[in-house]
């Protein structure tokens, strides 16, 4: 135990120390400040102009105010999830291989510390100093939507966060287990292959599952068995949500439409985009965790320095 | 007297192709004695204090750290292990390395604040505050010796641990080679600097292709009248292909 808390203590003194992490983390401070800074000089200007529906009547200002919220709340979203996989592969990139390659590895794994007490220290630095940076910019971003409000989705919101966090973790320790093997930016490279395309076999269940790819037995089955070879990322209701309240709120404005105008259904906008996940995908994320920490130790182990 | 180190019959190769590096090395080392291992570039002498320090897994035969399978980490609590050409997480202070080191060793903050400053006043190394990428390979291999000695090791393996050492600090380790010995801890010397081995070491293997040539003590080795040096080329040129030619566009007189 001692030896796991010792990796851990200077390992997160070397992680804060560290150039790259601190550059991800600025960009990312002051992307999402733009991003709620732009937005509201632009709701502020945009508000201001008098814009008409169809039938010339003018938006509500709240609804209005509302769809500014729910952009905003989209937008970070994104722009989250973008900086927590950024930082998931800078972290996965350096923590262990840089010990390895720099022949640190030859005078750590000479005392009398195991490699499961290492790579386990190693693991809960990394993790620590995930959840850290990637939560004071969820702080950050939650200071910022004072000046908007969450757009009713503050609970969605913060379960959105964790997820994310989660969905980098998955990464970042498969890039781990990756640069024990091989050098860290072909691990890089290798994760990032990976993760696109189990995003595009997810993204393709998903629509299969809405009925849009047809009733192809072959794909079905090609995909069904695909998308159980590949983490599923986990997310919250709050796309949905905020595509169903952006639907409620330019539906009610497009209320004086021409008729026979076909506008698609809240059921079909919604079908298109995943819900929040269920148990089975949580366990699934368990599964793939314990079985990417696995693969972490294996390579620590086996790993002659 | 329990051997500190006993190796017997070890053989290790890095790919199943490759020639074996180390091929059939067995010797004992006993508390108190300095053991030199000698050889040429590619010998296998860092394999070897490699697998005892638990690093590398041998191919074949039989190597006990105090009575123990050198992986088992209780195994290396009494062993100080300075590689050749050392580095360490290089983001921290000397001073935080010695500290993540002694918690590796499972020393209590009492004897960490009492030992540290210390181990780092020998060195050279206490008024550095300087993170390790700034450090000289001069200042890296001074701090591999501080913290192979931090946890008052029965078994001291140094690899080539002069290498990048001024005159003044190879002083320094001559001396605190002697001190240790006196106090009964065993050191494992790998060094191409034969007359510093002939300076400290009580008994020498002389390796050549991964295979032992030569072992004995200081006087079994090295008869009256000749140096280590004389014995080490003569066994090595003896078992490797002549290399004394030199490049011709270097003795070529006659051509610009």
């Amino acid at each position: 135990m001692n030896g796991t808390f010792a990796v851990a203590r200077y390992t997160l003194v070397e992680l804060s120390r560290r150039r790259i992490l601190l550059v991800f983390f600025i960009i990312g401070a002051i992307g999402i400040a733009l991003i709620g800074f732009g937005l509201k000089v632009f709701s502020g200007a945009f508000s201001s102009v008098v814009i008409s529906g169809p039938n010339g009547t003018a938006p509500d200002p709240a609804k209005l105010q509302r769809a500014f919220e729910l952009g905003f709340v989209n937008n970070l979203i994104d722009v989250l999830g973008f900086f927590a996989l950024l930082i998931a592969f800078a972290i996965g990139m350096t923590v262990i291989y840089h010990d390895l390659e720099s022949g640190a590895a030859v005078a750590i794994f000479s005392k009398p510390v195991s490699r499961a007490a290492f790579t386990l220290g190693k693991l809960a630095a990394a993790i620590v100093a995930m959840i850290a940076i990637v939560g004071v910019l969820s702080i950050e971003a939650r200071l910022l939507m004072l000046l908007f409000g969450t757009g009713g989705l503050g609970v969605a919101l913060w379960v959105e966060t964790v997820a994310q966090v989660a969905n980098a973790l998955t990464i970042m320790l498969l890039v781990m287990a990756l640069s024990t093997w091989m050098n860290n930016i072909v691990a890089a490279i290798v994760a990032f292959v990976y993760n696109a395309m189990a995003g595009f076999v997810v993204l393709l269940h998903s629509q299969l599952a809405a009925g849009y790819l047809g009733d192809n037995q072959v794909l079905k089955i090609g995909l069904n068995i695909a998308y159980w070879l590949v983490p599923h990322p986990l997310m919250s209701d709050a796309k949905r949500q905020i595509a169903l309240a952006q639907y409620d709120l330019f539906s009610s404005i497009n209320q004086g439409a021409p008729p026979g105008s076909k506008a698609p259904t809240a059921d079909q906008i919604v079908a298109g985009i995943p819900g929040a996940s269920g148990a089975g995908d949580i366990i699934w994320w368990v599964f793939v965790v314990c079985l990417f920490a696995g693969l972490v130790y294996y390579a620590v182990r086996r790993r002659q320095v | 007297m329990t051997a500190v180190v006993s190796v017997e019959g070890l053989r290790k190769r890095y790919r199943r192709r490759d020639p074996w590096a180390v091929d059939g090395v067995s010797f004992a080392l006993e508390p108190g004695q300095a053991f030199g291992l000698l050889g040429p570039n590619g010998a296998g002498k860092s394999t070897v204090v490699k697998i005892i320090a638990g690093l590398l897994r041998p191919g074949e035969g039989r190597v006990q750290l105090f009575g123990s399978d050198p992986g088992n980490p209780a195994a290396r609590k009494d062993l100080g292990f300075a590689p050749e050409d050392p580095d360490f997480p290089k983001f921290l202070r000397a001073t935080e390395v010695l500290d993540y080191f002694a918690s590796l060793l499972g020393l209590d903050e009492d004897e960490r604040k009492r030992r540290i400053p210390e181990t780092l006043a020998f060195a050279g190394l206490d008024k550095e505050r300087r993170q390790i990428r700034q450090f000289s390979k001069g200042m890296k291999q001074r701090l591999g010796i501080a913290q192979a000695i931090l946890g008052r090791p029965k078994l001291l393996i140094l690899d080539e641990p002069t290498a990048d050492l001024d005159p003044l600090g190879r002083r320094d380790v001559r001396a605190l080679i002697d001190q240790l010995k006196v106090s009964g801890v065993a050191i494992l010397l790998n060094s191409h600097l034969l007359s510093e081995v002939e300076l400290v070491c009580d008994t020498v293997a002389i390796l050549a292709k991964g295979r032992v040539l030569k072992e004995g003590t200081m006087a079994e080795v090295v008869p009256e009248g000749r140096t280590l040096e004389d014995v080490f080329v003569e066994l090595v040129q003896a078992n490797t292909p002549p290399r004394d030619q030199l490049p011709s566009f270097i003795t070529d007189q006659d051509k610009p």
